[in-house]
């Protein structure tokens, strides 16, 4: 036992087991108030068989514990922990204590293997439905995103991934003894194995291993903790980067910034840019006078649509010096807003042609003088 | 962008089309030239709602942020009574913001939740830009963010547009 323990020592040191169960009522006789039921159990049932390669199974996002349960059944010299998770409410879940969880490891499995499995496997399958991945809290819980978990895989049994070197080598003494098990999912720690440590780079590529299932496996990296809190914040930490990067190309000129909170500094800007050009325009909008009545609305929509065409109205080529329409004026107006309201009631039909290619350009393409607004409006 | 204009159902065009039958029927209350300045006031006000009902429209419930607008615009207004006994009793935390999701400048340091660290005060920030982004996490705020921006820009392009069709005719 002693050594068993030790054994466990050293496997567990990277390993955090997580049993909060804050939602099930099925939970509760199972892992309610410390372990006591599962103690009392495997007194009762005398010493534990465990095997020296300890597995430890995290679950992230609901993987199907049903598995686990039937292995535990076939398999009783393995102990497999399942740690759960309850939540991706900002990463901090509460760990389970280490040295409390050590001595009671076996424990849990042996009380796995007898009474408590319906339980187990119910309660599975309520945090399959309970528990997120950084998703949104209204309702989306399923939330597959294969290209975004480089790291993530399953450790699958025989059909899904032949080429599996975990399977032959963690997953053996599981998989061989449990028999062909369909569907199941184990996070190995990387640190606990040194020998799969190697290959996890290997395995840490295949990606988007979940094509049956609509949740995320996750695998641990190698030098990487494999807490369940810090995979699934590693998880919501990724699927925040891509967004920001996905929002960087949407905002110009923001190319060279690196780092969440001058980003997204630049973001609120131009939204709030955007805004204020957007009432800007309604203001125009209302001052202005539309003198051409007839089918306004074809001709408007078709002139929006397609801005080549709206170049040959015929206007006359014409100075006026006296109107302050130019480019420049118009992009950086917000501040001098109420300079050229005045201005536009009384402009006549004489204005330069390529004014008004500028604008229609501009209309279009706000490449450009979006960031020249922009620069105006921040800097 | 040629392509986007061409095509017919594409977001520019559903939003210019809707955009210009409120505009038209805006306009059609009254004549520009002999409006007061309260009354340019009040079409501003109407063109601005149309603006961001016609977009919100277009973009049709698929968006958080545009279910947040449509359902800000619908309780807003002359049913005044009703809209305030509705907000009381709704339980979603966007009907607090009295203020439209223009471009208040917001106190940085008003809303420091540091307690989540969900983005931090910045994300705060975003979330009162963004409609409805109050009940939202900072994955799917980043997200209904992009797609604003991009709603935001088409908005400001089709305005824009019409602005220096109107003005130029």
């Amino acid at each position: 036992m002693a050594s068993e323990n030790d054994d466990m020592g050293l496997e567990m040191s990277s390993i955090t087991i997580l049993n909060k169960y804050s939602n099930t009522s099925e939970s509760d006789p199972f892992f309610s108030s410390g372990w006591d039921p599962i103690v009392s159990q495997s007194e009762s049932l005398g010493g534990s068989s465990i095997a020296s390669h300890y597995h430890l199974v995290m679950e992230n996002q609901g993987i199907s514990g049903t598995s686990h349960v039937s292995q535990y059944q076939s398999n009783p010299s393995f102990v497999e922990l399942v740690p759960k998770l309850t939540g991706f409410d900002g990463g901090n879940l509460s760990q389970i204590p280490g040295p409390f969880s050590l001595p009671q490891c076996n424990q849990i499995a042996n009380s796995n293997e007898r009474g408590s499995k319906n339980s187990l496997r119910s309660l599975d399958e309520h945090r399959i439905s309970e528990t997120l991945v950084g998703t949104s809290p209204n309702g989306k819980i399923r939330k597959r995103s294969p290209e975004s978990d480089s790291p993530f895989r399953s450790c699958k049994n025989g059909n899904e991934e032949p080429g599996m070197d975990l399977s032959s080598e963690g997953c053996d003494g599981l998989r061989e003894q449990a028999g062909k098990k369909p569907k199941t999912e184990q996070n190995l720690s990387a640190n606990s194995r040194g020998k799969q440590a190697a290959k996890q780079d290997k395995d840490s590529s295949q990606s988007g291993e979940a094509p049956k299932e609509n949740y995320i496996h996750v695998r641990a990296r190698r030098g990487q903790a494999t807490n369940s809190h810090s995979l699934a914040e590693r998880l919501r930490r990724e699927k925040i980067s891509e967004r920001m990067r996905l929002l960087q190309e949407l905002v110009p000129g923001c190319n060279k910034i690196t780092g969440k909170a001058v980003m997204l500094d630049e973001i609120i800007n131009y939204v709030q840019s955007l805004q204020q050009q957007v009432e800007f325009l309604s203001m125009k909008l209302a001052t202005v006078n539309p003198e051409l009545n007839l089918d306004l609305d074809r001709i408007l929509s078709k002139d929006i649509l397609h801005p080549q065409s709206a170049a040959v109205l015929g206007f006359g080529p014409g100075t006026n010096p006296s109107h302050t329409f130019s480019p420049s004026t118009f992009t950086g107006t917000i501040s001098g807003f109420p300079n050229t309201n005045p201005g536009f009631p009384p402009l006549p039909q004489t204005v330069l042609e390529n004014e008004v290619q500028n604008l229609f350009q501009m209309g279009f393409y706000p490449g450009s003088t979006m960031d020249g607004f922009g620069l105006d409006g921040i800097h | 962008m040629d392509l986007q204009n061409m095509n017919p159902s594409s977001l520019k065009s559903r939003f210019a089309t809707r955009f210009l039958r409120a505009l038209t029927k805006i306009n059609a209350q009254k004549p520009i030239s002999s409006s007061s300045s309260r009354e340019i006031f009040q079409r501003y006000r109407r063109i601005k709602v149309a603006a961001d009902k016609s977009m919100a429209y277009s973009v049709r419930s698929r968006r958080s942020w545009s279910r947040a607008t449509l359902w800000r615009l619908r309780t807003r207004s002359p049913r005044s009574r009703l809209a305030t006994l509705a907000r009381r009793s709704s339980v979603k935390t966007r009907t607090t913001r009295a203020a439209s999701h223009g471009a208040t400048v917001v106190d940085r340091k008003s809303h420091g939740k540091e307690n989540k660290e969900d983005g931090g005060v910045e994300a705060e920030e975003l979330r009162e830009l963004v409609p409805g982004g109050e009940a939202m996490d900072l994955c799917n705020l980043l997200d209904e963010t992009a797609h604003y921006i991009k709603c935001l820009t088409t908005q400001v392009q089709v305005m824009r547009t019409i602005a220096n069709l109107y003005s130029l005719h």
